[in-house]
């Protein structure tokens, strides 16, 4: 039973880095501005992230080392610091696009604008990783997260016409606006597969003291979480689809994108969509947080766990504090939180390769992973993501520039 | 065993499985007549900043001297102390009196513990 409840790590990683303020808002712009058809994106997104994140956990169940720390020592420093100035720069942005996001969404419900709201929202993020355990993290966030099944309940009473929805499951290329439609694309993909999700889940293994008899639920929890965040995603860009592409609704703010539900729930869509993105943006912050002290303190080999008191693991108790403490001060001066959220997603496509590389060199260590290490099914899906990876890190910065 | 790829980065433990850092650096020793041979670990951000670029292994020893627990001398281990090398390198020392985790003890002493339920780090560190 207990193995079984692992699964909310698989929530908590899904809905905190899958479904946050970066899938929405793709989703959203994806489904307004082109029906269904970009839904092989996220599917594609999904997939890759599957295979990703069953190998994060398999490595930590293994080897008792996250990605992070098999870097580093399999790679060395110098390739390491690289990395790290890659993966620093782009979870900070994120960070401070999902503070934004909880602010935008506490700014729709209450009137008060989202920069007010910045000094709060951090000391509370904050007041949860220095006083919480990993379990309490791992089990509210998903907990509260399951309002975004709200999405799925409000795809479904539109009535899609579930047969083109399938059709938009295969990729077609677009008749006009190519710069833009190939721009969401890589912004979805861009949402979807970010390395931070991945550092996260395999500390979240460590702290979870999994072994090798949890490779099955790490299966199985890599599997139904992110397929729960993929299907979530789709429901977003379905009612997108179905709501805002019709009446050719351009969806660039998120006062428009807080319409989203209205349709579908007339009483009720404004408050859930509001409640979703908070929660959901919430679990995000809480794990890209964790996701950058985590980095450092495995990084230098430093002293790391949610579990410890603050003061057995200082330096990675003052890493998050510090970048939570900076990660409201463009919030402060009202810097948009969705333009910071397209930024985030082009770079980190733009970092992609740098994060996704090593893991077709580290699932292959036998001293890492002995008998578990792995096979050609996923050595040749890690061989396309990293050939997938090279080329989203080529386009995206270009297609920022023309489509975005 | 190669050095590089089997020691070097690897987290370092302490006698009570304590994480006391990583494998920052190596200290050799080239004799004219005799095999080289690795004499010392190195700890700390000076030599490891060093391995990126030379200025900025400098300029983090100038910090280490300056700010926090002012350490001027590199953190050096004798090999002699290293008790298994596997996926981590165990040393038969205590973390707390090797120095490599002055920083650690600083930063919880002057920062973490000053803040409301950062909690007490153990009172019997001996030093």
């Amino acid at each position: 039973m207990k193995k079984i409840l692992q699964i909310s790590l698989g929530i908590v990683t899904a809905v905190g880095g899958f479904l946050e303020i970066g899938s929405v808002v793709t989703a959203v712009q994806a489904g307004a501005s082109f029906n269904y058809q970009l839904l092989w994106a996220v599917l594609l997104g999904t997939i890759c992230l599957i295979f990703l994140v069953e190998m994060s956990g398999r490595l930590a169940a293994v080897s008792k080392h996250t990605i992070v720390e098999a870097t580093r020592e399999r790679f060395g420093f110098p390739f390491f610091f690289i990395v790290m100035i890659g993966m620093t720069l782009v979870a900070f942005l994120v960070l401070v696009a999902e503070l934004g996001g909880i602010g935008l969404s506490l700014q729709i419900l209450t009137g008060i604008g989202f920069p007010w709201w910045a000094i709060p929202v951090s000391f509370l993020v904050w007041l949860l990783m220095w006083k919480g355990t990993f379990g309490l993290i791992e089990n509210g966030a998903s907990l509260l997260g399951l309002v975004t099944l709200s999405f799925v309940v409000a795809a479904v009473r539109l009535h899609p016409d579930w047969g083109s929805a399938a059709h938009g499951l295969l990729p077609t290329f677009p008749g006009a606006r190519k710069a833009s439609y190939w721009f969401v694309a890589v912004s979805i993909l861009g949402a979807s597969i970010s390395p931070s999700l991945m550092y996260f889940y395999s500390s979240g293994a460590i702290e979870d003291e999994w072994d090798e008899s949890y490779i099955p639920i790490n299966r199985l929890t890599a599997t139904l979480g992110m397929s729960l965040g993929g299907f979530l995603s789709m429901a977003v860009l379905v009612v997108a689809a179905l709501v805002f592409h019709p009446r050719g609704i351009d969806v660039q703010k998120f006062e428009q994108a807080s319409l989203l539900m209205t349709t579908a729930l007339p009483k009720w869509g404004f408050t859930l969509f509001a409640l979703s993105m908070l929660f959901a943006c919430f679990g995000a912050a809480l794990e890209i947080s964790l996701a950058i002290a985590y980095f450092f303190a495995q990084g230098f080999g430093w002293n790391w766990s949610e579990d410890l008191a603050p003061s057995r693991d200082a330096r990675f108790c003052l890493t998050y504090t510090i970048i939570i403490l900076l990660g409201a001060v463009p919030l402060l001066f009202g810097v948009d939180p969705v333009k910071v959220t397209v930024m985030s997603m082009a770079l980190t496509s733009a970092t992609l390769p740098l994060a996704i590389v090593p893991f077709i060199f580290l699932m292959n260590d036998p001293i890492y992973l002995g008998k578990h290490r792995n096979g050609w099914l996923s050595n040749s899906v890690v061989l396309i993501i990293i050939l997938l990876s090279f080329i989203l890190a080529v386009i995206s910065i270009p297609l920022e520039l023309i489509g975005g | 065993m190669h050095v590089v790829r089997d020691v070097l980065d690897k987290k370092l433990l302490d006698h009570e499985d304590e994480s006391m850092g990583r494998i920052d650096g190596l200290v050799m020793q080239i004799g004219k007549s005799s095999q080289p041979r690795i004499t010392h670990i190195a700890v700390g951000g000076a030599t490891l900043w060093a391995r990126v670029h030379p200025t900025l292994g400098r300029i983090a020893r100038r910090m280490a001297g300056k700010w926090g627990p002012k350490r001027r001398e590199k953190v050096r281990i004798p090999w002699s102390r290293v008790r298994t090398v596997g996926r981590d390198v165990t040393l038969d020392v205590e973390a707390k009196h090797a120095g490599a985790i002055d920083w650690e003890i600083w930063i919880a002493r002057h920062i973490v513990e000053r803040i409301p339920g950062g909690g007490h780090e153990e009172p019997d560190d001996g030093d």
